[in-house]
This record gives C-alpha cells, structure tokens and sequence, in this order.
C-alpha cells in the first residue's frame, strides 16, 4: 500500500499542471455559465420561456440535457452539465491511459515493475490519482456553482455529478487499457466511450416526453446505458437525489475490480487485441511522405469515421421518431412554430443542424490529431530519420497536410452520407440527400481552419503546438456553444470559425463565410509550410 | 587517401548553444574524401549535436558546416542527395513492419539495391515482419542500419551505430562500413567504443566539451602519447626519475613503472640501459589511454603532461 501511494504521488507531480487546467477549465465553465444564466434570464418568466422552448426542440435536449424546471440552478444545469460531464470523462480518461498502457508502451512501467512492489501498483496508483482527481473535480465545480450564487445543497450534488462521470470513466479507462495494444489506441477507444455516452444520453433526452406545462423532460429509456445520463438523473436543483451518483461509483468499483484482475493475470506489455506481425514490404506508395502520413492515419480515419457515422445514423434515426411525437402534439406544434428561431424552421432539420455540427467540430479534431502527428514524430526522433533525407521540410509537412485535409472531408462526408440514408430511408424531414451531404461539406472550410492553425503552431511554437491546437478547439466550441448565452462580444465570437460555417440544412449556404474560411486555411498552411524551415528540429 | 580533393565535411569553429547550456564551443572538423573518421567523445561531448548540424536538423549559433561543399542548413535536400544517416537513438513507428520501415527509408532516398537489401536481411539476421512495437533497442538499430546499407551513399553518417549490436551484429556492421569505404564513400562515425574507432578508421577527433581536443591519423596520435615500461634492474631505479619525459616512476615489490613520452624514448633507453636491466616491458600506447587521458584530465592540466 505505501508502495502505491508513493506511486501516485509521483504521477500526480507528473500531472499537476495539466490536471489543474482540467479541473479550473470545467469547474469555470459551470461558474460562467451560472453567472450569465442569472444575468440573462433573472426573472423566472424569461427562463420560462427558454426552457420550454428547449423541452419542445429534440435537438436542443440532444445537445444540452433535460429541463427541469425554471430555477436558476436547474437552468444552469441544463446548460452545462453535459459538457462538463464530457470534459471530466476526457480527463480521466487521458490521465489513466498516459499512465497505464502508455508508459508500458514506452517502457516505464517495466522499471517500475522491477522494484519490490506488487504487480498491479501502478495501476491501482492511477486509479487512485484518477479518484483523487475527480474528487477534486467535484469540490472545484460544487465551488465554482455555489459562488456564483446557486444554492450549496445543489450545487454539491451537482459537482457530485461531474465527479462521479469522471470517476466511471477512470474505470473504464483503466479496462480499455487493459485490452487495447497501445497508448493511441486506447485513448481512441476510452475517448470513444465518452463520446458514446454523450451520444446515448443525447438520445435518450430527444426522445424523451416533456410533461404537460414544457417546464420537465422525462429521459427515455436509452438514457440509462450512459454514465452521463445517471448523472443527469441527480436533477441536483429540483429534486435532488444522490442515488444515481452512487450507481455510477458502484459501476465504477465493478469495473475497477476487473481492470485489476485483467491486469495481475496478464504478462506486461501483453493486450487481449494485439498485432504482432505486419507486411514484410511496404506496399505502393508506401515510400513517400504522403504514403507514410496516411499509413499512420489510415485506422484512426476508419475511428473518426465510424463516429461521424454514428452522429449521421442517430439524426436519421431520430428524425422520424420527432417527426411522430409533435404530430401527436398539437399545442407542441404550435409552441415550436411561435419560438424556435427562424420560425418556419423544419424540427427535423433542426435536428440534423445541430448533429451536423457535432460532426463539423469532430472532423475539426480528427484534423487537428492528423496534424499533430508530426509533433510525435519529431518529439519522439522519428523525424530527425526522415528529414536525413533528399527532400525539403515544406514537404514532409505538405504531406501530412494533404492527409489531415482528407481526414476533415472524409469525416463530414461519412456524417453527411449516414444522415442522408438515414433520413431517406426513414423518410422524414423534407431536405434533399444531396442537400444534406452538402450540409456536412459546409463544416469542411471551418474544420480545415483548426487543421492550418495546428500546423502553425507545430511549425512555430512546436512544444506548444498540442496545447495551442486543442485550446483553439475547446475555446472555439465554447465560444459556438457558448458565447451568445455568456454575452460575450460579438467579435470575440467570431474568433471561432465555427461561426463561420454555414448551418444547413435549417439555414441557407453562406458563400463568403466558406470562402473566407478555406482561405484562411490555405494561408495559415502555406505560412506554415514557410516557417517549418526557419526552426531547429527540437525534441 | 586522397588528399588533393576537398574534404567532404569542413565546420569551422562551429557553435551551438541550447538556452544556456553550450553544446558545441568552436568546433573543427574535416572528413576527406574516402576516409573513415572516427569521432570519438564522452556521452554529452557534442557528437549528435554536431551530426544533427551537419544534416541541417538544427541550425548553428555561429560557425560555418560545409557537406559536399553545401550548407545543410540553408539546402538540406540536396546536401542530403548521398548522405546515409543511422542516428544513436533509433525510434521507430510502433505500427510498421521493420520491412515497411526499410522500404520508407531507403524509398525516400530513392530507392534501396533490392539484392543488398536481401543480404543485409539475411546477415543482420534481421525479421522484417514483425511490427516495430516489438523490437528491442537492437533490432531497431538494425532496422535503420539495413535502411542506410540498403543503398549506396556517398557520405555515412553513423552516430554511435553498434551501440545495442551483439559482437556477431558488431562483425557484420564492420564488415559493411568496410565495404563502402572499399567503394570509396566516406564514413564518419561517432562513437565512444574504442577498438571499433581502431579497427575501422583512417583518422580520428577526439571531441571534449564541445570542442575538438586532438585530430589526425591513428599513427599521428599515438605519436602523442606514452609508451608504458615496466622492468627490473640491479640498481636504483630512481635516477630515472631525473629524466626529461618520464612520468609516474613507481616501483613494487616486484618491478618498477613508469611512461614515457614518445619524443624522449632515446634518453629513456639509454637510460634504462645504463640502470642494469635484467627484465623489461614495454605496452606501445593505446587508443584507450589516449581517450581516458583527455577525459580524466582536469582543464588546468598543462597539455605536454607535466602535470598528472
């Protein structure tokens, strides 16, 4: 046991800084969020009237959660509480993968595994670190919502909520560690798993029955295979009730138990998935920058694309189900057409609008991840053996960016083409096929834009370049998510390119904002692609 | 060798500071064609910096690298055009195949001799099928090892090759870069192994701090060193002590030792000869003395060796 504290004690050194930008990030943004709820809605008929507006539109509970009620608190947490759940689950499960099948990847735990200490103390350290942390999680957003004036009892179960997503995703984490080969590999997966959740609880919530005054939404049934919607279930700030929160620590617990047993049975650096044996030639193509880039990329494309092909398939799938339950709902109807803006606005395509976005920032991250292999090949000395070779920097990079552009078009064409069979197939809503694949295209420009600005920072800042590219993201989505609800300046809104984007099918094609965009991107790649020469190759 | 042509590696009081740290304090280096040089230094000496430098990986602080008479820096790609690079850490892709990593190497400089390529296989004794993941530190090296053998270069640039390498793979690493030095390409190789330095090089720098502390041809240097007698005689061997060059005179129950420069050997001798010997040794000097001389003295020492 003294063994394993001093073990944890050495990952959280390892960890303090990012797991401090973790925990103040999702704990400010339920801080933000309170204060400008309270400010924007004060009087109890404005939050009236937005919570019935969201309790009628099935995409907004996808996106956000379930109304309950028109407290401050509840509307808050209504807001927030799904992207905060998302973060803690991202958090915890990073911090166990890089500590777990990671550094038995790199060799560390090997060294450690030779020291008098039992078999499994590394991870039983990091699932201790991963507990303490989410319990701090928990303290840091109970704060955070009890100072911007919510009141403490809900705000604790609140945080408690948070925490206790996070704490199950430590667990699960810690079993996809087990079973997946690599550290890359299991932090797909792990981040899959969060994502997953995200998606069933959305699910669950637009399918869910608003009861008679629209100011309650009842979760359906899909909402119980998520970890996000037993956190949901706590409803902290109307009728508050710690059980779900203790179903997630016990799910976590069981969980736990069989990472441990997986993990003192198995030799070290085995997996249950494994691949021992490749190709004894490279095939076609496979001796060129472009050939390396898209080798490397190829099956976490084949990742991001079966998520976008999820998205797609949920708004297909969702559409027709919508569709049925407003036109068993007259006064429902009628509500939608006074408040949703646009008025005329199709709920199905509002729908596909908002799961399209999910896919517009998806392909935004897989080429973010595409770019930023680079920085692993150049931290990790791989690089310094590919630039021994006849062929200019400018090059190397072009390559991986000709990669990244085809991963972004890839990703929002699956999503697109999954939600145009789905709806066709369902036969809901009135836009054409053709027009919602295009729908998904018009996220392309803005995606590529995230692309460029991460071959910048590589090219530039390359220790930063991580940081920078995934901060750009996560500031981009909560100024879209975000940012008219916290007031904030029209131009520090615009600073997301997400802002840009054309929202089809519920709003028509923007032309410039795409022009403007892919612009941009092409400007920031070839600034990069100038730059990458000027630097010494740093480890 | 061939002196008359230019050298194919030249720096001139190259520097290279990293923040504060100096990795590389003035140094001179120059490879001539044809010649395996030898670059011998402790671990942090500036060996990999100067190899990165010399391939336009990092930039100089100040000083100038010529490669084939070009500036790595300012044009990589074509300073890069018959240059062959093992670096002392090989990192490989965990997801490749050791065969796909060759094929990606050796394809990026424009192809591998496919009949070399299948004899290095063969004699690394090397599985191109296996993932790279699974490779120890070894076979990674031998991995990058066949990529830079795989296809004939002019240039070798090999940062401590062998490290990792059982003595078998060690021969069979010999055997290449004599090979290529029989068909003329020029070989620089760093390294802190100093029989590999002995048996494969034409000329040697010793690097020490970032500077090059001593430079020449394996003769020229043990010129500069010591020969080490060890003998027995009738009489006190202590008037010895009184002769220029002879440093460290001590004896023990069974004989007496002292070295002795090489430009003082004939008084030396005559020395020893006029002392009554009756039993004598003497160790020509090695590599091993040399290199241990310039890393155990202090930076007062006075460089004849006055002072040890």
């Amino acid at each position: 046991m003294g063994a394993v504290v001093r073990l944890a004690m050495v990952l959280a050194r390892r960890d303090r800084w990012i797991l401090a930008v973790w925990i103040l990030g999702i704990a400010g943004l339920g801080f933000v969020t309170s204060i400008a709820v309270a400010g924007q809605f004060g009087n109890e008929d404005e939050r009236a009237a937005i919570i019935s507006v969201a309790a009628a539109s099935p995409a907004f509970l996808f996106l956000r959660g379930l109304p309950d009620g028109t407290g401050i608190g509840a509307v808050v947490f209504f807001q927030v509480y799904s992207s905060t759940a998302v973060l803690a689950g991202l958090m915890s499960t990073f911090l166990v993968v890089r500590h777990t099948r990671a550094d038995e990847e790199l060799g560390r735990s090997e060294l450690i595994g030779s020291a008098p200490v039992p078999r499994v103390a590394p991870l039983a350290a990091t699932l201790l670190v991963g507990a303490c942390a989410n319990l701090v999680l928990a303290g840091s957003v109970t704060a955070g919502f009890a100072a911007a004036g919510l009141p403490v009892s809900g705000s604790l179960v609140a945080g408690g909520a948070v925490g206790a997503v996070g704490l199950f995703f430590v667990a699960a984490a810690a079993v996809v560690a087990q079973v997946m080969p690599s550290g890359r590999s299991a932090n797909g997966v792990a981040a899959g798993l969060v994502g997953a959740a995200y998606l069933v609880r959305g699910i669950g919530a637009a399918l869910g029955t608003p009861d008679a005054d629209m100011m309650h939404v009842k979760a359906a049934w899909p909402s119980l295979f998520s970890p996000i919607g037993w956190g949901q279930r706590s409803r902290p700030f109307s009728s508050a009730d710690p059980v779900p929160l203790l179903v997630l620590a016990a799910a976590a617990l069981v969980l736990a138990a069989a990472a441990v047993l997986v993990r003192n049975r198995r030799d070290l650096g085995a997996s249950v998935l494994h691949d021992r044996y490749g190709k004894e030639r490279a095939g076609a193509g496979g001796a060129s920058f472009v050939g390396l880039a898209w080798r490397l990329q190829r099956s976490t494309l084949a990742g991001w694309c079966l998520a976008a092909a999820t998205i797609g398939a949920v708004a297909g799938g969702l559409a027709p189900l919508v569709r049925d339950a407003l036109a068993g709902n007259r006064s429902l109807k009628e509500l939608i057409g006074r408040l949703v803006p646009g008025g005329q606005a199709d709920v199905v395509d509002l729908l596909t609008t908002a799961l399209l976005g999910i896919a517009g920032v998806l392909a935004a991250a897989a080429g973010i991840q595409a770019v930023l292999r680079l920085r692993a090949e150049e931290a990790e000395g791989r690089a310094e053996l590919l630039l021994a070779v006849p062929a200019s920097r400018a090059r190397w990079l072009a390559g991986t960016l000709a990669i990244a552009a085809l991963s972004v078009t890839a990703v929002a064409t699956t999503a697109g083409t999954a939600a145009a069979v789905g709806l066709g197939l369902s036969g809901a809503g009135n836009s054409q096929g053709g027009l919602i694949v295009a729908a998904a295209l018009a996220h392309v420009p803005a995606a590529a834009v995230f692309a460029a600005v991460t071959s910048l920072a590589f090219a530039v800042v390359p220790r930063l370049s991580s940081a920078l590219a995934w901060g750009f993201l996560a500031v981009g989505l909560i100024l879209g998510q975000f940012g008219e609800l916290l007031g904030l300046p029209l131009w520090l809104q615009d600073m997301s390119p997400f802002r840009h984007s054309s929202a089809m099918p519920a709003e028509p094609f923007d032309p410039d904002g795409a022009l403007t965009l892919t612009v941009s991107a092409l400007a920031g790649a070839a600034l990069a692609a100038f730059l990458i020469r000027r630097r010494d190759l740093t480890a | 060798m061939h002196t008359g042509s230019p050298p194919v590696i030249e720096t001139t009081r190259l520097a290279k500071n990293f923040g504060r740290t100096t990795a590389l304090a003035g140094l001179d280096l120059s490879v001539r064609t044809g010649e395996v040089h030898g670059f011998l230094g402790p671990n942090g000496a500036g060996k990999s910096t100067t190899l990165r430098i010399l391939l336009g990986l990092i930039r100089p602080t100040s000083g100038t690298a010529r490669v084939f008479n070009l500036d790595p820096w300012m044009d990589p790609a074509r300073a890069h055009r018959d240059v062959a690079y093992v670096p002392g850490d090989v990192s490989l892709w965990p997801n490749l195949s050791g065969g796909e990593v060759i094929d990606l190497l050796t394809g990026l400089r424009g192809g591998a001799d496919e009949r070399l390529r299948r004899e290095l296989v063969d004699e690394f004794d090397f599985d191109p099928r296996r993932k790279a993941r699974t490779y120890s530190k070894g076979n990674r090296q031998k991995a990058a090892l066949i990529a830079a053998f795989a296809r004939p270069a002019r240039l070798y640039l090999l940062d401590e090759p062998s490290a990792g390498l059982d003595p078998v793979m060690d021969s069979v690493f010999r055997r290449q870069v004599q090979r290529v030095s029989g068909d003329g390409a020029t070989v620089l190789l760093s390294s802190h192994i100093l029989s590999e330095v002995e048996q494969l090089c034409d000329r040697v720098t010793i690097i020490r701090s970032g500077t090059a502390v001593e430079s020449g041809t394996l003769a020229e240097l043990r010129h500069l060193t010591r020969t080490r007698f060890r003998f027995t005689a009738a009489t006190d061997p202590a008037v010895l002590a009184a002769l220029p060059g002879v440093h460290d005179l001590h004896s023990d129950g069974t004989g007496t030792e002292f070295d002795a420069d090489a430009a003082d050997l004939g008084p030396v001798l005559e020395g020893l000869a006029a002392a009554g010997v009756t039993d004598i040794t003497a160790a020509p000097p090695s590599l091993e003395e040399l290199f241990m001389r310039h890393y155990t003295e202090s930076d007062h020492a006075v460089p004849n060796g006055e002072v040890r």
